[in-house]
């Protein structure tokens, strides 16, 4: 139950986040998603079984190894993305914004902060 | 064989026309006349009935798909009109074309010479599929022959595309029906298979099907209108592709098909109504029509329609008169357009209200015409004559109740009538003063036509006065035809049938029909003129031509208004929208399953709740504060919550990554973050309200199906073979390592190789882009006090990472090398040894003091081949990437297990630590130096205010 409900919040708020605008908090969306499906991945091998799934010894509790395997091919992957689209926050003309200019500068995020020259 | 000949022929053309330009039509009609009298002499073995001529070479084998060709009577036919109409156009290509521009003219060739291929392929075809493919490489021949006559062809091009297209896809319908319900791809395996009788709905939706595909590429109504739209293609491609050859495919694609569908009611009545239909419509639009070609355009499209009627019939001499239908049509219509071609040559225009006195003028243009137009008419003792009588004997014989016959002989007689009619305006329009018009409120100047118009030269003349006086010839010795079209007729009727054509039968029906049709037409000729105000008025106060351009434009712009819903660089719509579907879906699946409840499990440790709230703690700021700075800190504590997680999942290796890439993610922001502003941008009240509810529903759809997947109490199967097998396939320990590099191997090696390419991707971006300058950081100390100087501040954390740092590095290499037994492993092992180099670069005082220079793009690059190297080792065992093992003797005794998958792992760790330090150096913004930085903040001020002022 717990770990359902915290997968419901990581999604909730990941989804929340990537629909905001500004490619940081996308990012940041991105992030707590990934973890989401992660932890969702994790789940589909079931989770009354908790122990490492090591050889030898007692296996009758160990947890299945093969989501394990893939969630930790899908963390560096993730790791990946998030470094290609930081990279892509970071080249902006002025800022991380992914929307056109159909705000008022006032409504923009820091007032009066310019680039240093 | 044939085939190949005719793709030579081809590049033979090609070559030549580069070396003497036009005149290379002389060199493809030579070609084509060769193949065509090579045809002919091995038509006779084909001409017994029921005899053939096969040849296969495999194509697809597994879906029983050949390049099966065979030739029978029916398709030694149509390769004689085909190949010998071609030698024809050919040579008169060679004086039509202008004697400039020979880059034009070789398209021009190959795009013919290709048609004829694709011809010669459909008629040869025994495959299905490949019956399918030669016939869309018309229609896209014939797309490009339109296409490339200028810019005005463009619109007519695509719409003729269209609607041929069209009709290929019934092809293709049916091709797929025939093949699903008979299994065999074999054309004349499937036409004698059983299945024709025992399943009707089966029967008629083929013919249904086939019907539609012959009736679009032989211009029948409804489709009829891209005939004369393709008019604008120059002359000799009309004449070749919209007179004589392609059309024809619809043709041979109803014979061909008349085995198996004739006698069926609904292929007896749509062939025999629309080809009648079209009939007389196509000779009534021909006679509104002012243009020569046009008027040639719809003439066609009314004698196809007479085609299509008899075939309708479908007895064995019905099928045997479309044949000979079919071959008088192409040799009278072939003559009729090339000369169009001449007439529009010499005298420059193709109007027939323009055209005065050229009888006098071009003599034998006139009589090729004249016994051409007369062989169309059908006029004793001319080869069209013969095919007309029996063209009406057919119809007046359908076979059903009496009336029908009288009536379809009726009809019949009615559009012969006209037919005749615009065979007259065709023949004093263009060679006599007759306009076809009595308006005098002409605008055309009808001083255009020079006085002086000269006869063409006989090269100009031979090929249209060629097929002209064999229509004279054939006509009396209409007996050498016999073999010809009595074999073809067997083939299409599907059983022996021997020719009985006579030009002169006696006095029977057929002969008082055609009087009639004489007289009747004598009748109209003579009354011209007051028929011409009769037709004049529009009957429809739209065509068929902005019909299809209507349902085109249309089509485009209901394309259009779908991509604007989406035409936004926004992803909030983007991302959005699916959620919205996927959470609908979710909806729906409870509705129908609603289990989710009874799998909430009773015996969870408390300790998950903690874990849960620790989440909350984390979590639910991030999406409230506006500051960049500390959603970032959030999130990174929302990681190490998500990496205890792991661990009390007893995912070891799968938690330590976590904590890994969570500390090394926080690093790699934090580099960008100071060059953002510190607050998020601000969104209005609405779109936090609607994203909200989205996500709140995404919450919620995501909590029941982990609810779901929670309720396993089990290990799948696969799991468990790991749990007892692990030691034995690869001799480790650690399962989840030797996942990843023993079993799924090649997963993983795809895995650093998208990590290796982020890296490449991060470097290729910010090579050619450059970063955000940094902000001003409002530090409110003077220069002076001590938190102002950066290396003094950076001391503390450089003296720790002097130490540390090179302790973590081994530490790495350790945990690599027991990564098969003990957590630890590539990624991990990097990833320690990632936070070594991070930490050197926390402790730096200035950007432009990057600790390690490593050469990162040699690591990516290193990485990789140590992977694919061992991938290739381990071919030697059996295949790529497994594992070779051995153990190596210890010196102090006892042995080490070796096995290969240790090598690959030290791959991923050099990708892996490579793509960090890129990450770092690159980020971090160690490529520039301070004079660039001011360099390039003053330019983007100055492009910042020329954007403002313009």
């Amino acid at each position: 139950m717990s770990l359902a409900l915290t997968i419901g919040l990581l999604m909730g708020a990941g989804i929340y986040l990537v629909l905001q605008r500004g490619m940081m908090r996308i990012i940041f969306g991105f992030i707590l998603l990934t973890h989401a499906i992660n932890l969702l991945l994790i789940a589909s091998g079931g989770v009354a079984r908790r122990d490492a799934p090591f050889f030898g010894g007692d296996t009758s509790q160990a947890a299945d190894p093969l989501p394990q395997a893939f969630v930790l091919t899908a963390i560096v992957i993730a790791f990946s993305i998030t470094v290609v689209m930081a990279t892509f926050a970071a080249i902006g003309r002025r800022d991380d914004d992914t929307e056109p200019d159909s705000l008022t500068p006032a409504d923009l995020g820091d007032e009066g902060e310019e680039v240093r020259s | 064989m044939l085939l190949g000949a005719t793709l030579v022929v081809v590049v033979v053309t090609m070559a030549a026309t580069v070396a003497i330009g036009r005149a290379a039509g002389w060199v493809a009609a030579a070609g084509l006349g060769a193949l065509a009298v090579a045809v002919a002499m091995r038509a006779s073995e084909v001409l017994e009935p029921g005899s053939v001529v096969s040849e296969s070479v495999p194509w697809m084998p597994t879906l029983d798909i050949a390049l099966r060709l065979r030739l029978d009577g029916l398709g030694a036919l149509f390769l004689i009109i085909v190949l010998g109409i071609g030698a024809l156009v050919m040579a008169y290509s060679a004086r039509y074309l202008s004697g400039r521009d020979i880059h034009r003219h070789t398209g021009y060739y190959a795009w013919m010479l290709l048609f004829a291929f694709a011809m010669t392929g459909l008629v040869l075809a025994d495959d299905l599929v490949l019956l399918f493919v030669f016939w869309e490489l018309t229609t896209l021949c014939s797309f490009f022959l339109i296409n490339r006559s200028g810019r005005k062809a463009s619109a007519p091009a695509v719409r003729t595309l269209l609607v041929t297209a069209m009709g290929g896809l019934a092809l293709l319908f049916a091709v797929v029906l025939i093949i699903a319900r008979t299994g065999t791809t074999v054309v004349s395996e499937a036409l004698a298979s059983d299945a024709w009788q025992a399943d009707g709905g089966f029967t008629a939706a083929v013919a249904v099907l086939v019907a539609i595909a012959a009736m679009t590429k032989s211009a029948q109504f409804p489709f009829h209108m891209w005939l004369p739209d393709a008019m604008v293609a120059p002359t000799p491609v009309s004449a070749y592709l919209h007179a004589a050859a392609m059309v024809k495919a619809g043709i041979y694609l109803l014979l061909l098909f008349s085995p198996a569908l004739a006698g069926t009611v609904v292929w007896q009545s749509i062939l025999v109504t629309t080809g009648l239909i079209t009939a007389i419509m196509g000779a009534v639009f021909a006679l509104r029509r002012f243009d020569l070609k046009e008027i040639m355009a719809y003439s066609t499209v009314s004698q196809l329609g007479f085609i299509v009627a008899i075939i309708g019939i479908g007895t064995p001499g019905a099928l045997a008169t479309a044949a000979l239908y079919t071959l008088g049509h192409a040799l009278f219509k072939a003559a009729l357009f090339m000369v169009v071609g001449i007439v529009d040559q010499q005298a420059g225009t193709r109007d027939i209200r323009l055209l005065r006195g050229l009888a006098r003028r071009m003599p034998v243009t006139f009589a090729t015409t004249l016994l051409a137009g007369l062989s169309m008419a059908g006029i004793f003792p001319l080869l069209g004559f013969v095919a007309k009588e029996y063209l009406l004997g057919g119809l007046a014989d359908p076979g059903g109740p009496a009336w029908l016959g009288v009536a379809l002989a009726a009809t019949g007689v009615l559009a012969a009538t006209a037919t005749f009619a615009y065979t007259a305006r065709i023949l004093l329009g263009g060679f006599t003063d007759y306009r076809g018009t009595e308006r005098v409120d002409d605008t055309l100047d009808t001083h255009r036509m020079p006085q002086m118009v000269s006869e063409a030269s006989p090269a100009f003349l031979a090929p249209a006065l060629a097929p002209a006086l064999a229509g004279l010839v054939l006509g009396p010795a209409i007996v050498w035809l016999h073999p010809l079209t009595g074999a073809a007729g067997s083939a299409a009727a599907g059983e022996p049938y021997t020719a009985t054509f006579a030009l002169f039968a006696g006095f029977t029906l057929e002969l008082a029909l055609s009087i009639t049709i004489i007289v009747l037409g004598l009748v109209v000729v003579s009354q011209r003129r007051r028929l011409d105000r009769v037709f004049e008025r529009r009957i429809l106060s739209f065509t068929a031509i902005d019909v299809v351009e209507k349902m085109r434009t249309g089509s485009i712009a209901l394309g259009a208004r779908v991509g604007d819903l989406t035409r936004t660089d926004g992803q909030a719509l983007h991302l959005g929208v699916p959620w919205i579907l996927l959470g609908i879906i979710a909806a729906a699946a409870i509705v129908v399953a609603p289990t989710a409840g009874a799998l909430i499990q009773p015996d969870e440790p408390w300790t998950d709740a903690v874990l849960f709230a620790l989440v909350a703690a984390t979590v639910i700021p991030t999406v409230l504060v506006r500051s960049r700075l500390t959603a970032l800190v959030l999130v990174g504590g929302a990681g190490f919550a998500v990496a205890i997680w792991f661990f009390a999942l007893g995912a070891i290796d799968v938690g330590l990554t976590q904590l890994l890439v969570e500390l090394l993610t926080v690093v790699a922001l934090v580099l960008i973050l100071r060059r953002l502003p510190r607050r998020f941008h601000r969104v209005s009240r609405q779109r936090t309200i609607v994203t909200a509810a989205i996500a709140l529903g995404a919450g919620f759809a995501a909590t029941l199906a982990t609810l779901a997947f929670t309720g396993r109490r089990e290990i799948s199967a696969v799991g468990q073979y790991f749990l007892d097998n692990v030691y034995i396939d690869t001799g480790g320990e650690n399962i989840v390592n030797t996942i990843l590099v023993d079993y799924r191997a090649l997963d993983t090696f795809g895995e650093l190789t998208v990590v290796a390419v982020a890296g490449i991707v991060v470097m290729a971006v910010l090579g050619t882009r450059r970063l955000i300058g940094e902000r001003d950081v409002a530090l409110a100390v003077p220069e002076t006090s001590a938190l102002a100087r950066s290396h003094d501040n950076t001391m503390p954390i450089r003296v720790v990472a002097h130490w540390t740092a090179p302790v973590i590095v081994v530490l790495s290499l350790y945990l690599l090398l027991r990564g098969h037994y003990e957590p630890g492993g590539g990624f991990i092992s990097a990833l320690v040894g990632a936070t070594g180099f991070a930490l050197f670069y926390l402790g730096a005082s200035a950007d432009r003091l990057a600790p390690v220079r490593w050469p990162y793009r040699g690591l990516f690059a290193s990485g990789i081949i140590v992977a694919v190297l061992t991938g290739v080792a381990g071919m030697a065992v059996g295949s790529f990437l497994r594992p070779i093992r051995f153990d190596i003797p210890l010196p102090w005794g006892g042995e080490y297990a070796f096995t290969s998958a240790l090598i690959f792992d030290l791959g991923v760790y050099f990708a892996v630590v490579a793509v960090v330090i890129a990450v770092l150096n690159e980020l971090g913004g160690v490529r520039e130096r301070h004079g660039e930085i001011v360099e390039r903040a003053k330019r983007s001020t100055e492009r910042a205010r020329e954007e403002v002022s313009a």
